[in-house]
């Protein structure tokens, strides 16, 4: 049972002294509860309440970051099963993997990828996160010839895969203080990848057989050894398996308080199948189903773009939707003639409004408003989507000077503001839209002859 | 490790179609995929989209396994059924829509006899979700394929009445579509059964959203659909679901758009084969019983994905 | 039951039954026992003998038992002047009549003469059957009349066609009246016939009334999903027909024994007989939903009789007025320039009221204009208007006139060129001068209200009349009745205490976002938007029966001071998903409600000041608990429960149960002051009720200061009562 705001702040100085950067210690509280802010934060905390504080408010899952400044990402630190129950808070990483038996252009190739596979996409930068180093060929010159070359031609975070402790200690320090990934400590290697870990503080991955039981055992030798930052691997290598394996150690983790599967994981569609298509779904899978770091055999545009997508999708915080910029919107070359229609900045309502405005061929301006990402029904009952908001907004946007006519389409279900609004919005008629999307094109078909 | 759930619920099991050709869809007895928990005696099964007039707006990787047959909805059935192995048949009846179309039940009729008597398996026939026109029309539509124990929707609030009684009068099964809410989906059940339908002829639609266009808020919905059916034994949760895939994906800016536009998009076809495919198999993981899909590759991935987990 | 009438059906069964036999015994005779024997193109046999007693008629050697059944049946015919035990034996022979009248009809189609012929059209098939019964179930067609015999004139007869099919009424037609059927008098006055123009003649003998009957039995095995075997599902056959098709039979002229027996048979199914002549009466309702037999009614009350009889509801699909109507037009103003006549807004006395009546004392759709209409009236004035709406249904309760005619402003506002603000006596509504170049009339304003109560109240409202005062003087009356009924409404409100009630009610209109969020409200704690009352969700319940506000009887009490019952607990766990395992209604701190996301306000403790805060939605500024409205909403919002943190609707916060379990009202140390302003005259009234007048002054606002220590500060100048209250943190 997570601690509530209350419990939190019966531990704290109650003075509102504000030095948290917050104004009060309930304030405080609550923001500790809701995973805002850390216990650390409260400069006079006494020894007995942070110690009570912290056992009862430490997350049952570690937040682990890979790599260091920019470009570090932080993997894991999940609350819940469902992503309905509150939200998935730390979006998975995809990496492609660069082995030492590749030839000059492949690896030139996928070097390549890591570095353009970006996209921007409702204001969110998308892209893959990590990069997989891989020694195959058991030469520590090759492995850590490559982990140079790596490191010289992206920043983003590396994960250093071999098996053997010499390797990559010779790797991590080709990588230099960089916390990349360790892949991955084993019941046969563990001691001295524990210790490499500790050393170059970086975060590592063991690597189980598929018994969970095993894994337990193992990680709790490795906690023993003081490594804090763990990323676990189940073993399996066929997605049923894994994804059993994986249902169960998120379920341990926040049902059974099992400390030792209370970290992210790290999956390997790329070793389940040869078949890229299906790389890519599988990889699919583990983004829906408690997969933290995915590693891919490349990351070909056409196939990362829409993992991406799916990644953003299912890390999108239900409650807090995604939110386009506000703005004028110009939709097939709009003129002067042109209608204007206004409408929420929920991404979802701007996707199919934009859509389908887009489908009608009606060249259009989409003049979206800052509702805080709330639906059009939504924001309006919520006071954000009304007269008083939208007048500064038309007023102040810019389309005035982009159209000779003065009419705004307004969403059909505001029908009932339109009047207040018309009189509010000097020099402009308000027309009441459809209420559904997929009524846009015969209405603009039919606005526009 | 103790962590293995017990279920007291299980999705109640439905069959479209008759005879030897007829599909079974349900039956899960934990959440969905998790075999080690449970069993799933009936996989996923996937209905390619047969339209009853040729589409205008589909992209070029879209058109091009159906290129020939895409103004004969009987041929392009068939092709579906033979070259491309699916499952069912979806015939959408989208030239009903009064903005478009607005073609009469009398018209849309002759197509769905025509499709029904042809096809070997089972049919969906979906309206345009207009309510009033969809009350219009799939009366006839239903009378048009009556023997066929065919699936009929999508069933809406505003309509139920009528679409469900023409299920109910023409013994098929019914869609009853509800707007991504799983209160609105449970009202909906109820008062079709009310109305006379029983359960087992009931398949839930959630409203589907694509890949990048709303998918978490559909893939939560049916999570939560679920869990109430397998962890409260919620009654009116328990029916199969039917997710309309092929039409919403092939819409998005991001499978509609050539390489040529967007370079940095990659390849058209493998964007839009991968973007239906994880959008089919994203929501198996949340549920889904039937697929409605378009194309053939993606078809493909799915049941691989399918077969690989439940396998 | 009359005596008069159970002989009479008793004596028309034997009749049938010997006619049924005969016919039997002939074609028996002339084609042998395995001739097959079938209505055209059904599934259901002869449905009437498959429906009741399960027996699948192939061949004639089949129809056997269902002779032996009918004469079973039969009881005997009573000697004059004896006392006989009369329902059981009249509704037996009723079936025994339809049992035969079937045989009867099935030997036309094995020896002729073929009943469809001329203007008959004989039996029905499935797929006709399928067809009109989408239109039964879904209410386009609100049920069927089986007319037997033929009405005075054939003026009367088309008079009669015509209303029946104006309310989308199928009728069928059997039976003859002195050699005459109605059928014949529809012929000849050159009406078409058939079952697209819902006029379905049958036959001219009384016998193929028992097609109707078929029709009816189908219609229950294929939408009820009924397979006969036996008493229990012709049980079943018989209730679907009575719950859910809504028939009745019109018997014109002379009722001879065999209509007697065909109308007891039809009462079987719950479908209640109209006669327009002088028979016996049955009115004391059991089988039927309402009255048995309604005799002598005249020829032009006979549909509106046998609607109101059988409790049809007629679908209203277009409202007849001049102007569009929809949603569309709910936001228009229409300013001074475009106005024609304005009503009310301190113009001229105007008022809207609604009340509830008993259903005999409404005349059903009636509207009246009560003083002058539109077209005496000048462009540009004002001129008194009282809307006095009389609603009457078998459901309606007087709590819920407040919840209907609160409607009526996003009723008259969705005709377009038409605007309406305001409520009961202090309304304001303009008619646009577009409106009026349309026709638009005062009376239209009835059609509206009638229109849109009846069709989106359905369940509640069964019948309705307005009347339209437009004249000063004699609208007087009315205006005082609502004043005292408004005033009353108020009293009636500010008794209701959750101590008087045994059921609360749920909403989760919520969830679509906060999925395991549940409202809980009761009389004295509104659902915390503000939109829903204890009354309005108990009105949304009987309107919505599936929806949104389900009722919670409370059960067992498990603490009084804090609010927590039984049957709330294990509402609030099912419907959270079993995310919240108990509530206390009336505390904040222990088990408080969970919160969605739409509360007009947010209560807070300032746990060091030992009182809390309320915030309102509108204000953005800072709060003594350091957080704005905003980052308190995310915190409290989603549905979990969240101790010293609660969402509340405006009304909550002088209700006698506001945080009563941390002392309620008198915690309140900080609000701001456009709230205060708001509430003025409720907060007033709360502090003397608590016998504390000067409490208003003691509550700070963001002028005294926004930070926890400003709070105390002058809580501590103006002697707060919170600060000798217990710790809130116990």
């Amino acid at each position: 049972m997570a601690l509530t705001g209350i419990d939190i702040f019966k531990q704290l100085p109650k003075t509102n002294c504000g030095d948290c950067g917050v104004p009060t210690c309930l304030a405080f509280a609550m923001k500790i509860a809701a995973g805002q802010a850390e216990l650390a934060g409260c400069p006079h905390l006494s020894e007995d309440a942070a110690s009570a504080l912290s056992e009862a408010s430490a997350p049952p899952i570690r937040a682990v970051t890979i790599g260091v400044g920019e470009d570090a990402v932080k993997v894991g630190g999940e609350l819940v099963l469902y992503r309905h129950e509150k939200t998935f808070f730390n979006p998975c990483v995809f990496a492609a993997v660069i082995d030492d038996g590749m030839d000059a252009a492949t690896i030139d190739g996928l070097l390549k990828q890591t570095n353009e596979s970006r996209f921007v996409r409702v204001e969110q930068d998308l892209k893959a996160g990590l990069v997989g180093v891989k020694s195959l060929s058991g030469d520590t010159a090759k492995f850590t010839a490559l982990i140079e070359k790596v490191k010289a031609a992206t920043t983003q975070p590396m994960v250093l895969m071999c098996g053997d402790p010499a390797a990559i200690e010779a790797g991590l320090k080709a990588a230099g203080e960089t916390s990349p990934l360790i892949y991955a400590a084993t019941a046969d290697n563990y001691e001295a990848m524990a210790a490499l870990a500790l050393e170059h503080k970086a975060p590592l991955a063991v690597c189980g057989t598929g018994d969970l039981d095993a894994l337990v055992e193992l990680v709790k030798k490795i906690m023993a050894a003081g490594v804090k930052d763990i990323v676990l691997d189940p073993g399996t290598r066929n997605p049923k398996d894994t994804l059993e394996r994986l249902v169960y150690i998120r379920r341990a983790a926040l049902n059974k308080k099992v400390k030792e599967l209370g970290f992210p994981t790290i999956v390997f569609p790329n070793e389940e199948t040869e078949d890229k298509m299906m790389e890519a779904v599988y990889a699919g899978l583990y983004v829906g189903k408690y997969g933290s770091v995915i590693m891919l055999s490349d990351l070909n545009a056409a196939r990362a773009l829409p993992l991406y997508v799916l990644r953003q999708n299912i890390y999108t915080d239900p409650q807090r939707p995604m939110q386009v910029k506000p703005g004028i919107y110009p939709i097939g070359n709009p003129t002067a003639d042109s209608p204007v229609l206004i409408t929420s900045n929920f991404s979802l309502t701007y996707f199919i409004v934009s859509g389908e405005v887009e489908g009608s061929r009606v060249p259009a301006w989409l003049c979206v408003m800052d509702t805080e990402g709330l639906s059009v029904m939504t924001s309006w009952a919520a006071g954000k989507f009304v007269p008083e908001k939208i007048v500064p907004f038309i007023k102040g946007v810019g389309i005035e000077e982009k159209v000779k006519h003065r009419k705004l389409v307004i969403p059909g279900y505001l029908a009932t503001m339109s009047g207040e609004l018309e009189d509010e919005l000097e020099g402009w008629n308000v027309e009441v839209g459809p209420r559904e999307a997929a009524d846009i094109p015969p209405f603009l078909k039919s606005w526009a002859s | 490790m103790e962590v293995k759930e017990t279920y007291n619920g299980k999705i109640r099991e439905a069959t479209i179609g008759l005879g030897d050709t007829a599909v079974t869809v349900g039956g899960e007895t934990s959440l969905p995929l998790y075999m080690f928990e449970g069993t799933a005696p009936n996989k996923p099964v996937i209905a390619l989209e047969v339209y009853d007039t040729k589409p205008e707006d589909w992209p070029e990787a879209a058109v091009a396994p159906y290129a020939d047959v895409l103004d004969d909805p009987v041929k392009w059935a068939l092709k579906c059924q033979d070259e491309y192995k699916a499952d069912m048949i979806c015939l959408n009846l989208a030239s009903t829509n009064p903005s478009t179309g607005d073609r009469t039940g009398a018209d849309i009729a002759p197509i769905v006899k025509a499709v029904s008597d042809a096809i070997k398996i089972p049919l969906i026939v979906y309206g345009t979700a207009n309510a009033d026109k969809d009350a219009e029309v799939m009366p006839k539509a239903a009378e048009a394929c009556q023997g066929k124990r065919a699936l009929i929707g999508p069933v809406e609030e505003e309509n139920y009445k009528t679409v469900a009684a023409a299920a109910l009068g023409f013994d098929h099964l019914a869609a009853p579509h509800s707007p991504i809410d799983v209160n609105i989906a449970k009202q909906l059940n109820i008062l079709i059964t009310q109305l006379g339908l029983a359960p087992e002829r009931v398949i839930i639609d959630p409203t589907t959203g694509a890949l990048g266009y709303g998918l978490e808020y559909c893939y939560s919905v049916m999570e939560r659909l679920r869990l109430a059916a397998m962890t409260q034994n919620d009654s009116m949760t328990q029916m199969p679901m039917i997710n309309q895939i092929g039409r919403e994906v092939w819409k998005a800016k991001e499978v509609k758009t050539p390489e040529a536009d967007e370079p940095a998009w990659g390849d058209a076809e493998t964007r839009g084969v991968l973007w239906e495919a994880l959008t089919a198999t994203a929501l198996i993981m949340a549920g889904s019983n039937i697929l409605v899909m378009r194309h053939p590759k993606a078809v493909e991935l799915t049941r691989q994905f399918v077969a690989a987990l439940t396998g | 039951m009359s005596k008069l009438i159970a002989t009479s059906a008793i004596r028309g069964a034997h009749s049938l039954y010997n006619r049924a036999e005969a016919a039997y015994n002939a074609a028996l005779a002339a084609k042998g026992a395995d001739e097959p024997v079938s209505f055209p193109d059904t599934a259901y046999y002869l449905p009437v003998a498959y429906a009741l007693l399960a027996i699948k008629v192939k061949t004639l050697g089949d129809i056997k038992p269902v002779l032996a059944k009918a004469k079973s049946m039969l009881p005997e015919i009573p000697a004059e002047g004896a006392w006989l035990p009369y329902l059981g034996n009249t509704l037996d022979s009723g079936i025994a009549a339809l049992l035969s009248e079937e045989i009867i009809e099935a030997m036309k189609y094995v020896m002729g003469p073929n009943p469809v012929e001329g203007i008959w059209l004989g039996a029905t098939d499935d797929v006709i059957v399928r067809t009109q019964g989408i239109k039964l179930v879904d209410g386009s067609m609100p049920g069927f009349a089986a007319v037997v015999g033929a009405a005075p004139t054939t003026e009367e007869a088309v008079k009669l066609a015509t209303e029946l099919r104006e309310r989308n009424i199928l009728l069928f037609m059997a039976g003859e009246t002195d050699g005459k059927t109605m059928a014949d008098q529809l012929n000849e006055a050159g009406v078409e016939m058939g079952w697209d123009v819902y006029l379905v003649p049958f036959g001219r003998d009384i016998s193929a009334a028992v097609y109707a009957l078929g029709v009816a039995a189908r219609a229950a095995m294929t939408f009820g999903g009924i397979t006969p075997a036996g008493m229990k599902e012709a049980r079943e056959i018989l209730m679907y027909n009575k719950n859910r098709v809504f028939a009745f039979v019109i018997a014109l002229g002379d009722v001879d024994d065999e209509k007697y027996a065909t109308a007891a048979g039809a009462i079987n199914f719950g479908f209640p007989v109209i006669a327009n002549t002088d028979i016996p009466q049955i009115l004391p309702t059991g089988i039927t939903t309402y009255e048995h037999v309604v005799s002598n009614v005249p020829l032009d009350k006979i549909v509106d009789t046998a609607v109101e009889v059988r409790g049809i509801k007629i679908k209203i699909t277009k409202i007849p007025i001049p102007v569009s109507f929809g949603s569309a037009f709910e936001g228009e103003r229409i300013r001074k320039e475009a106005m024609f006549v304005e009503f009310g807004g301190q113009k001229s006395p105007a008022f809207e009221y609604l009340r509830m009546r008993d259903m005999d004392d409404i005349d059903n759709g009636k509207i009246e204009v009560i003083g002058p209409e539109i077209d005496q009236m000048e462009e540009g004035k004002a001129y008194p208007l009282g809307i006095l709406i009389e609603v009457a249904g078998r459901k309606m309760q007087s709590d819920f006139e407040p919840v209907l005619e609160r409607q009526l402003h996003h009723l008259v506002n969705g005709a377009e060129g038409i605007w309406h603000m305001g409520q009961r006596d202090m309304n304001w509504m303009r008619i646009s001068k577009s409106a009026h170049d349309k026709g638009f009339k005062i009376e239209h304003f009835g059609e509206i209200l009638k229109a849109k109560l009846m069709d989106d109240f359905p369940a509640i409202v069964d019948k309705i009349q307005i009347k339209l005062y437009t004249d000063a003087d004699k609208m007087k009356d009315v205006l005082e009745e609502a004043r005292a009924a408004f005033i009353a409404r108020d009293e009636r409100v500010a008794g209701l205490i959750d101590e008087s009630v045994d059921t609360f009610y749920s909403c989760t209109l919520c969830q679509s976002f906060a999925p395991n969020h549940v409202c809980v409200i009761s009389p004295e704690r509104l659902g915390l938007c503000g939109a829903y009352n204890w009354l309005d969700a108990k009105a949304a319940h009987e309107i919505n029966p599936t929806g949104a506000n389900q009722p919670i009887i409370k059960g067992e009490t498990i603490d009084e001071r804090r609010g927590q019952w039984s049957g709330v607990n294990e509402l609030v766990r099912a419907k959270s998903n079993n995310s919240v395992q108990k509530v206390n209604a009336y505390s904040i701190m222990e088990d408080p409600e969970t919160s969605c996301g739409c509360f007009e306000c947010v209560v807070a403790i300032l746990p060091i000041a030992n009182g809390v805060m309320v915030v309102n939605r509108e204000h953005t500024g800072e709060t003594p608990v350091g957080m704005k409205f905003s980052s308190l909403a995310g915190s409290v919002g989603g549905g979990a429960q969240t101790p010293g943190f609660l969402g509340v609707g405006r009304q909550y916060i002088t209700s006698g149960k506001f945080i009563a379990a941390e002392g309620g009202f008198k915690r309140i140390v900080w609000m701001p002051k456009e709230l205060k302003e708001a509430l003025a005259g409720q907060l007033k009234k709360r502090s003397e009720a608590l016998g504390l007048p000067d409490f208003v002054d003691m509550i700070a606002d963001e002028t005294i200061g926004t930070t926890e220590e400003e709070v105390m500060e002058y809580m501590a100048k103006v002697g707060h009562p919170a600060l000798e209250m217990d710790s809130l943190l116990g």
